[in-house]
């Protein structure tokens, strides 16, 4: 039996839709697991009914084997993080951290000494009779992080933390975050719409799509082996090609009347038919001279340099294509207008749906 | 000097001039009470003097306070709750809190009478009648002052976050959402306070001792002694406003809710 267990639960807000259908995962302690998803995907929603905010309209929710579905919010031992800090403006950072052991009757000595405990676990230690107005929005973050944990709840729950901070504070707390979860043990459940924070961050990831879920996996598998056409274009960038299918047993197909060989079997898909291939920019390169497999003609168009990586946008056929190469100071880029060939393995091909075409 | 600022010089002292002329003629007159004698404080005396005037004070201090309790009672929960479940009836709960703009109060008194004077709520003989009115009256103020202070704070992440910490209702209204809404109740009080010590219509109507009455009774009897009794209904009110500021100053940046300074 997992720690947590989200037993095939569903919400319907008004009937006949659905906001959360058929979710079923089980998490096992000292696990932090994300729900990723665009806006109106459901996980945060799905979140709401592990902390209590949300009853399930079918299914069940238990935190080691108990069935906590019908108890309120302030019952579950849960922590929660909210996207907008929720701390409680009138109380100091002690006061705010103490709160939920005050409410647990701990006594005064007991608080403090966790206050104290918690503070240091934040980096924030001696700041316990500032007022949170007089804090910066990651100091904010990571006393409402201390607060949640300063109960010692069984899961901890976190609905978009960062998403109000700054790009660069946002990658310092991830790291933090994780690293006070790792210390602790503590099972924890992470919202985020950001992929490449899910991907950072994260034992194993959900991914979710209308409300439900689209796959499940670790960050590794996620990004190189999606299994639907959502997630392998919501989870990092895709380059979509129609190709004609030659031989499927074979893995043949053909772009512009070149030939592509897959790695991957074609199942769904039979000779002379038409489907749709997918490569990931970083596993494009450019053709060595003579090189015929899995080659395609095209001009470059556009050269953005990202600072760590390179992308390089062509023109191959009636598609636009990116490719990302490394950085590094004596790279030879080519120029905008040339005539150039990219290449990629059979192992790099995603077959997806047709429905992946954009 | 720009010739902005002229105008602004110009707008401001026809603003002074405005409500001051009134109050200082007010108090000119008021002071004329003895003659061949100026300024004389008789009629200030002659009011300090009055046993009735300190009866019907300490009575509408009274209504005061009880229907500041009942009030603040009834609104900041009901309002919270709007707020917090039920944000589509928030309209409804805004038109109803405007009754006492739209219905006059001499008929929301006759409405009280004729309801109440008999079975099965004989209430006309009680003080409840008079509170529950008083009540009505402070409706619009009392819901304006708590609702704008609610659209100031995140009600829905710090009861939630409360609720996740272990808080049940009771502790989220009174240790959460209670302090963060001190000024904003503390503006519809005094607002209240200022309503019912000048109130005249159902105090007099349901035979209830009051200021207002006493106001009135003055005003018909006494040349100096009203003028100056407004003189001290105007000191009151504006004692609570400075009380409101007093109480409020500095503060009101602690109920930053989200976000960096």
């Amino acid at each position: 039996m997992a720690f947590l267990e989200i037993d095939n639960v569903t919400k319907s807000f008004s009937p006949g839709t659905a906001a959360v259908k058929d979710f079923d995962l089980r998490v096992e302690k000292g696990e932090l697991v994300s729900f990723l998803g665009p806006s109106g995907c459901g996980k945060t929603t799905t979140l709401r009914m592990v902390a209590g905010f949300e009853i399930p309209s079918t299914g069940h929710v238990s935190i080691n084997g108990e069935d906590i579905t019908d108890k309120p919010p302030n019952k579950r031992n849960v922590g929660m993080v909210f996207q907008a800090y929720a701390l409680f403006p009138n109380m100091t950072v002690g006061g705010n951290i103490g709160f939920g052991l005050k409410l647990a009757k701990k006594s005064a000595e007991e608080i403090k000494q966790r206050v104290d405990e918690m503070l240091k676990l934040i980096h924030m230690p001696g700041l316990d009779d500032r007022y949170p107005y007089q804090l910066s929005g990651g100091q904010q973050q990571r006393v409402a992080l201390a607060r949640a944990l300063a109960i010692r709840p069984a899961v901890l729950l976190l609905d978009e933390p960062l998403s109000a901070l700054d790009a660069k504070i946002r990658v310092s707390l991830r790291a933090e975050i994780r690293g006070i979860q790792q210390q602790l043990g503590i099972t924890a459940i992470y919202v985020t719409h950001d992929q490449e924070e899910a991907l950072s961050i994260s034992d194993r990831i959900v991914v979710m799509n209308e409300g439900r879920m689209e796959q499940v996996g670790t960050p590794f598998e996620i990004y190189n082996f999606p299994k639907t056409d959502f997630v392998a274009h919501f989870v990092g960038t895709l380059n979509a090609i129609k190709a004609e299918v030659r031989d499927a047993k074979a893995g043949l197909l053909a772009v512009s009347g070149q030939q592509i060989q897959t790695a991957q079997k074609l199942g769904a898909v039979r000779s002379g038919e038409t489907t749709t291939i997918s490569l990931r920019p970083e596993r494009l390169s450019f053709a060595a001279d003579g090189k015929k497999a899995n080659v395609l003609d095209c001009t470059v168009e556009n050269i953005t340099f990202l600072g760590s990586i390179v992308r390089i946008q062509v023109r191959a056929g009636d598609r636009t294509l990116y490719m990302d190469t490394f950085n590094n100071p004596f790279l030879e880029l080519p120029k905008i207008g040339d005539k150039t060939q990219i290449t990629f393995s059979a192992e790099a091909v995603l077959v997806l749906d047709e429905s992946a075409a954009a | 000097m720009r010739k902005s600022n002229i105008w602004a010089w110009i707008i401001l002292i026809v603003g002074i001039l405005y409500f001051f002329v009134p109050l200082v003629a007010t108090l000119d007159f008021s002071l004329r009470a003895e003659k061949d004698v100026y300024p004389s404080f008789e009629a200030f005396r002659t009011v300090f003097s009055d046993p009735e005037f300190y009866k019907n004070f300490s009575s509408s201090l009274g209504w005061s306070v009880l229907t500041i309790i009942c009030s603040t009672l009834l609104i900041v929960p009901t309002t919270y709750w709007v707020h917090y479940r039920l944000p589509n009836w928030r309209p409804a709960v805004e038109f109803v809190t405007l009754m006492p703009f739209v219905v006059p109060a001499v008929v929301l008194t006759f409405g009280l009478i004729r309801l109440y004077c008999c079975d099965p709520l004989p209430l006309i003989s009680s003080p409840i009648l008079l509170v529950a009115g008083y009540m009505v009256l402070s409706f619009p103020y009392m819901f304006r002052a708590v609702d704008t202070g609610l659209r100031a704070i995140d009600v829905r992440t710090l009861t939630e976050a409360a609720q996740s910490l272990g808080a049940g209702w009771g502790t989220v209204l009174f240790r959460v959402i209670f302090p963060n809404l001190r000024v904003a109740i503390l503006s519809g009080v005094f607002l209240t306070f200022a309503i019912v010590i000048g109130e005249f219509t159902f105090a007099s109507l349901l035979n209830w001792p009051a200021f207002g009455p006493y106001m009135e009774y003055l005003g018909a009897t006494r040349a100096y002694e009203p003028a100056a009794l407004a003189l001290i209904s105007f000191l009151l009110t504006w004692g609570s406003t400075m009380l409101i500021q007093y109480i409020g100053r500095g503060r009101g940046v602690e109920t930053q809710v989200a976000g960096t300074r």
